[in-house]
């Protein structure tokens, strides 16, 4: 997180993380696509010379507490008084897959507030999954984060495909374990907007904790999550979202019991 | 990006700065090309207000104006008010000219944050007809007519036009600032990368650097004490011989048979240990770089003279022949006699050793220049005449050696399988300590096969050069 008091801005940084190949790109480009427009700004592809490889995908989302957004053609359209609020920057990136990039991968991850790990559902991808979790931790671990302290979700991705583990086994494993467990189907943009606000969730229960960001950026710490949807441009209700949760934990203060 | 020299992270969201972003020259022409385009002068600023480009061209209209006092006081200060107008959330702002003339400005906005303005104008709005009073009203001696003519001139724009014109400069803007941040962006991704490939490589290396120090001291370590201990084993094992020798000769008194026979055993024995310590001090002295040798003139048919006086016993008690076979006027070597009759002497030994009775032996030498070829085609006529050498090849009619195994022969202690240790003895040290010198005469050793059986040792020397002055 960066807190710039001068410009008045917060920025909060998510990290897509995960095997090559897994999806990662594909949630950005359909939460891109599933999010209203005004919300936010290109979508940042920046590719290496092998081809299959992306750098990062990024994705501002910016908007004022108490700001509402501009309709086209919106003639009352005022802005809020600046010297209100914060304006909160989300950036989202993707990390590149490919085992060759590890450099790149610790480079993105550093200072990230929290990390969306997108695995593939496929039976035949479970030790890459596992291996590209190892990578995170290991990563992690460079940077001096212990993967503990970091509000993480996995979701898994790909369940349109044959061949892959069972729903009733994935909720098994989420119960057990402390992540809050996902499912998605991100090429039809299935599961994308739950993982994500899974994940600003969790991430904001840590960052409440720590800075008391909604004090900073004056709303109500329940409201954080519920106003950045609606800012977005998601109609559906925030807790009927986070209701997709397999399992695991999404508060982050609170101890799994 | 906020310039730093030495950027460690990337930085994620840094404020942009239009002038950062973009190519003034380039910028220049863009705004030229909107001017001529639809005729409104563009002015781009940052964020500071610093003017980046400029295509405005004044006016008839303006430069009337400024021949006056008045005209030039009153357009000072709208201009001034122009550049410093903040187009504020709206993004747009419309701001007159005393003249009746008109500028728009509007905000050039990136990742949702402000980082200019540009500046159309002045242009004439199209319901503007006669000039104002507030021009007419500024100086006496402006003239209505003239003035009124000089300001028709002035290129007319509807205001659904101007805001076109904006619309599409700022789309054009936003294209160059979307690309310019994505190259920046990757240009500072791959730096980073790069700079953090090197730190962990860097790490890698100073850890092997660390390992390999450590091992250079162990195997040092292991050098001096296998010299040690040779040494220390060499002394009793001396009397040992010694004194069996003296109770063969009958010094003590006369032995009979059984006990000649057992003393011989023990005086056998005892001399086998004596040459394999010795094998391994000769290894160890090796490994350490300690062992000296001399190098004087010398000539490789003498050596092998001396190698076939010591081997023919041997030779002749197995039933192998033994041959030497020297081309005529064979240049000399500078190496240490004794150290190449163990060598070849070793050779030797080991072929006759593996040959069965009635095969045979061959050293043959011949001189060469270099056999790698591709090597000797680049600068042949310079490089080859220091690159002669001589080459020994050592042939036997045995069992031969594997391909797999040629390499590993000269690893201590290797026999190609630990079954023939029990048929035809041997240590495992002799051909290695044979490779290592050969090696500190600048040699190099390798192994063939001898068509159609057997093995050849193929020895390279390099020549003693004629102007390498010595006592021969």
């Amino acid at each position: 997180m960066q807190l710039n008091f001068a410009g008045r801005e917060i920025t909060i940084k998510l990290v897509y993380y995960g095997p090559a190949l897994s999806g990662k790109t594909t949630n950005l480009k359909a939460l891109h696509e599933l999010t209203a427009d005004e919300s936010h700004g290109r979508l940042m592809t920046l590719e290496t010379r092998d081809d299959r490889t992306l750098f990062f995908d990024m994705l501002p989302l910016v908007f004022r507490a108490g700001d509402r957004p501009r309709q086209p053609g919106d003639r009352s359209y005022t802005p809020v008084d600046p010297t209100m609020g914060m304006s909160l920057r989300i950036k989202v990136f993707t990390v590149p897959g490919q085992v060759l990039h590890g450099a790149t991968r610790r480079l993105v991850l550093q200072g990230a507030d929290g990390v969306a790990f997108v695995a593939d559902s496929q039976l035949t991808e479970t030790e890459h999954n596992a291996a590209s979790f190892l990578d995170l931790r290991a990563n992690l671990k460079e940077l001096n984060v212990s993967v503990k302290d970091m509000p993480i979700v996995i979701q898994f991705n790909k369940r349109d495909l044959p061949q892959i583990r069972s729903d009733e086994e994935l909720k098994t494993l989420a119960q057990q374990g402390r992540e809050p467990v996902f499912r998605a189907a991100a090429l039809s943009g299935e599961g994308v907007v739950e993982t994500f606000f899974g994940l600003l969730n969790l991430t904001w229960s840590k960052l409440e904790a720590e800075h008391q960001l909604s004090r900073i950026i004056g709303i109500q710490p329940h409201e954080f999550v519920p106003v950045a949807a609606r800012k977005m441009g998601i109609k559906r209700d925030v807790s009927a979202i986070l209701a997709s949760c397999l399992g695991g934990n999404l508060d982050f203060r609170e101890p799994k019991p | 990006m906020t310039p730093q020299a030495e950027p460690t992270s990337l930085d994620i969201d840094a404020t942009l700065r239009l002038e950062e972003l973009i190519d003034r020259e380039a910028l220049v022409e863009l705004c030229d090309s909107f001017f001529t385009l639809f005729g409104i002068p563009v002015r781009v600023l940052s964020k500071d207000g610093t003017l980046l480009a400029d295509s405005a061209r004044e006016h008839e209209l303006c430069g009337y104006i400024n021949t006056f006092a008045s005209g030039r006081a009153a357009c000072g200060a709208t201009v001034g008010a122009v550049k410093i107008a903040d187009p504020d959330e709206a993004g747009e702002l419309v701001h007159p000219c005393f003249s009746g003339l008109q500028y728009r400005i509007v905000a050039i906005d990136y990742d949702a944050r402000r980082i200019g303005r540009f500046i159309l104008g002045p242009y004439l709005p199209a319901d503007v007809t006669d000039a104002p009073s507030s021009l007419l009203e500024l100086d006496p001696r402006i003239e209505p007519p003239t003035a009124k003519s000089l300001l028709m001139k002035v290129p007319r724009a509807r205001p659904d036009t101007v805001q076109r014109v904006a619309r599409h400069l700022k789309a054009a803007l936003d294209l160059i600032l979307f690309s310019g941040h994505k190259t920046l962006l990757t240009s500072q991704m791959h730096l980073l990368s790069v700079r953090e490939s090197f730190r962990e490589l860097t790490e890698k290396n100073a850890r092997v650097q660390e390992a390999y120090d450590r091992l250079r001291e162990l195997d040092r370590l292991k050098s001096n004490f296998l010299a040690t201990v040779s040494h220390e084993l060499r002394t009793p094992l001396t009397s040992i011989i010694g004194y069996s020798e003296m109770l063969a000769e009958g010094i003590a008194g006369p032995l009979n048979d059984e006990q000649k026979e057992f003393v011989g055993t023990i005086r056998e024995k005892g001399e086998q240990l004596l040459h394999l310590i010795q094998s391994l001090l000769d290894m160890s002295k090796l490994e350490s770089g300690t062992m000296s040798v001399r190098r004087e003139r010398l000539r490789i048919e003498d050596v092998l003279g001396e190698v076939q006086k010591t081997l023919t016993p041997s030779a002749r008690k197995k039933g192998v022949t033994l041959r030497i076979d020297c081309a005529p006027g064979l240049p000399d070597l500078r190496a240490d006699p004794e150290r190449l009759r163990q060598v070849f002497i070793n050779l030797g030994d080991n072929a006759i050793k593996f040959t069965p009775s009635g095969g045979t032996v061959t050293y043959r030498v011949a001189s060469v220049t270099q056999g790698d070829s591709a090597q000797t085609d680049v600068g042949f006529a310079l490089l080859s005449p220091v690159r002669s050498h001589l080459e020994v090849r050592v042939l036997d009619t045995g069992i031969g050696i594997p391909p797999a195994e040629r390499e590993k022969v000269f690893d201590p202690f290797y026999q190609v399988d630990s079954s023939s240790t029990r048929e035809y003895g041997g240590t495992g040290l002799g051909l290695s300590i044979v490779k290592r010198l050969v090696e500190s005469h600048d040699g190099t050793i390798r192994v063939e096969e001898n068509v159609p059986r057997g093995a050849m040792f193929v020895v390279t020397l390099p020549v003693a050069r004629a102007e390498a002055g010595d006592a021969h």
